[in-house]
């Protein structure tokens, strides 16, 4: 959630997050694109390269669900896998 | 003389108004009563700004294409127009809009081309699809010179020949062929435009220093489900690899409309409202929603809900309009009739346009203290606005009207809804279902029987 306390300072956004596990969110993400026709693999690069969540469709909550992880994290993991396959995959704190 | 007066949504509809109603007191007018905090809940429209693309990429395939999620404004019904006079067969059916193109000729309508700026969107398309295109040099806004110079530009270097003559742009082209492209300026439709060419033209196409607005995310989403190959949309960098053949149909939903939610917002601060939004995708109005809360907003964002209400008074700001992701060019005049109540000098400075402070003299009719000087708008606040008789320019000068008379004391009287109507789905329905006193006035004569 964004949140905006009535002070006299510019306003800070900020999305509380919890703990998550990224490789479940870009599998989730994965099938909803997939899911409504989309190249996934496609669509997941635009958002990682723009931060536009255009690129992620609405559809089984896959938009609200990307916005959890920040995209660096999402870079790692991706990262680290193809670096070292046998790695576990990590629960990043977005 | 007769008069319709509406509150809500169930009458409205633009596309009833007579195109040349006009002449003393037969235009629609829009009666704002200031001083109620709006409160409640507003449904935000699709995008104007995508979906207007999407229907000129609709013409790169035969077959049948749905867009829902379709705002039912005068843009639309003016692009329906265009579409139908090029061979389409259109249908709206609530926010649903079918589109099928299967047989097609390369002469644009003149009419509602003279309108909208949008149609010369279909000049991709058509050289892509057809290999010729005729169209009158597109009109729109007032807001100063729009040269299509980028679009034709970038349509030549992909092999068309173009010719401007007597106010008509005539393109041809045996076949398209993928070429480099290096915009001087980010402009959103020559990106658009090129996209759609190069989409069904051979070899790739790249666009550099392209613009990076989500509506252009949207259009390579379109094609892109249509089967075309386009990646970097969002970026400044963008790959188009040409199939060199047909697309196929596509189902797509629209995205919200980011300056529609943006108005909404600034509406809610200067009644000192309270309202939700939604849906909402914030990333695209970041820049907004910062400045709405530097001046005094709070507001809250969970998923595509967007929550703004005011607390104490406004504060001034300095504001700068540029290319997005930037504070978007369309959002400088509501946010300036806003500033007029703010408590102190703001400033705001228009880079995009050369002529966006038509709005100014209306304003100052409702007794607003803003100086202009070339490029630069001052603004003194706390302005005491009352409520005048007004006349909107254009689409966005309109809805900063609007703002202005939710914040004025007494009766504003809004003429010129052709523009706000252009643009805005029913604007005057949402802002009365959330408390506003806002009447809009039609004189029978200018009704379409």
């Amino acid at each position: 959630m964004v949140t905006t306390p009535h002070s006299d300072e510019t306003r800070q956004f900020r999305y509380d997050r919890e703990t998550v596990d990224v490789r479940r969110v870009l599998l989730h993400v994965f099938r909803a694109l997939e899911e409504k026709g989309y190249d996934p693999v496609s669509q997941l690069v635009g958002y990682l390269l723009s931060g536009d969540p255009t690129y992620i469709t609405s559809h089984a909550g896959a938009r609200t669900l990307i916005r959890t992880v920040d995209r660096d994290l999402i870079l790692e993991e991706i990262i680290r896998a193809y670096v070292d396959p046998q790695a576990p995959a990590s629960a990043g704190e977005a | 003389m007769g008069w319709r007066v509406t509150l809500g949504s169930s009458t409205f509809s633009p596309f009833r108004i007579k195109r040349h109603a006009g002449g003393n007191g037969t235009l629609p007018t829009l009666t704002v009563e200031g001083g109620t905090p709006l409160k409640g809940e507003v449904r935000v429209s699709g995008a104007k700004n995508a979906v207007l693309k999407l229907m000129a990429a609709s013409l790169l395939t035969k077959e049948p294409c749905v867009v829902r999620n379709v705002p039912r404004i005068g843009d639309v019904f003016n692009m329906i127009e265009v579409l139908e006079g090029l061979g389409a067969r259109c249908s709206l059916d609530g926010d649903v809009l079918y589109i099928e193109a299967r047989d097609l000729h390369p002469e644009a309508p003149l009419e509602p081309v003279r309108e909208m700026r949008a149609s010369v969107q279909v000049m991709g398309p058509l050289l892509g699809r057809l290999g010729e295109v005729k169209i009158a040099q597109p009109g729109g806004c007032a807001i100063g010179a729009r040269p299509v110079d980028l679009h034709l530009a970038g349509l030549r270097a992909l092999g068309a020949t173009i010719e401007e003559r007597h106010g008509f742009i005539h393109g041809r082209a045996a076949k398209l062929v993928g070429s480099e492209i290096h915009f001087d300026l980010p402009s959103v439709g020559a990106t658009e435009n090129i996209m759609m060419a190069a989409a069904v033209a051979e070899g790739e196409t790249v666009i550099r220093n392209a613009a990076r607005e989500p509506e252009i995310i949207e259009v390579q989403n379109f094609i892109n489900c249509m089967g075309g190959r386009i990646r970097g949309a969002g970026t400044d960098t963008i790959r188009i690899v040409g199939v060199g053949g047909p697309l196929r149909g596509v189902d797509y939903t629209v995205i919200p409309d980011r300056i529609e939610a943006g108005t909404l917002a600034v509406c809610a601060a200067v009644s000192g409202g309270d309202l939700t939004l939604r849906p909402v995708i914030v990333e695209h109005m970041e820049l907004v929603v910062a400045k709405l809360a530097e001046a005094g907003a709070a507001i809250e964002v969970r998923d595509e809900t967007m929550r703004i209400w005011r607390k104490g008074k406004l504060k001034p700001l300095q504001i700068r309009s540029q290319p997005y992701p930037g504070f978007p060019t369309d959002m400088q005049p509501q946010i300036l009739a806003m500033l007029t109540t703010a408590e102190g000098t703001s400033i705001v400075t228009e880079t995009v346009y050369s002529s966006r402070f038509k709005h100014v003299d209306e304003l100052r009719r409702m007794g607003a203290d803003i100086t202009v000087d070339g490029r630069v708008a001052v603004v003194r606040g706390p302005c005491e606005l009352t409520g005048a008789r007004v006349e909107a320019s254009d689409l966005r000068a309109a809805a900063a009207l609007v703002v202005a008379g939710l914040a004025a004391e007494g009766e504003t009287v809004i003429e010129g809804l052709q523009h706000l109507d252009r643009g805005y789905e029913d604007l005057a329905g949402k802002l009365a279902s959330v408390g506003a006193r806002i009447v809009r006035r039609v004189p029978s004569e200018a009704i379409v029987p």
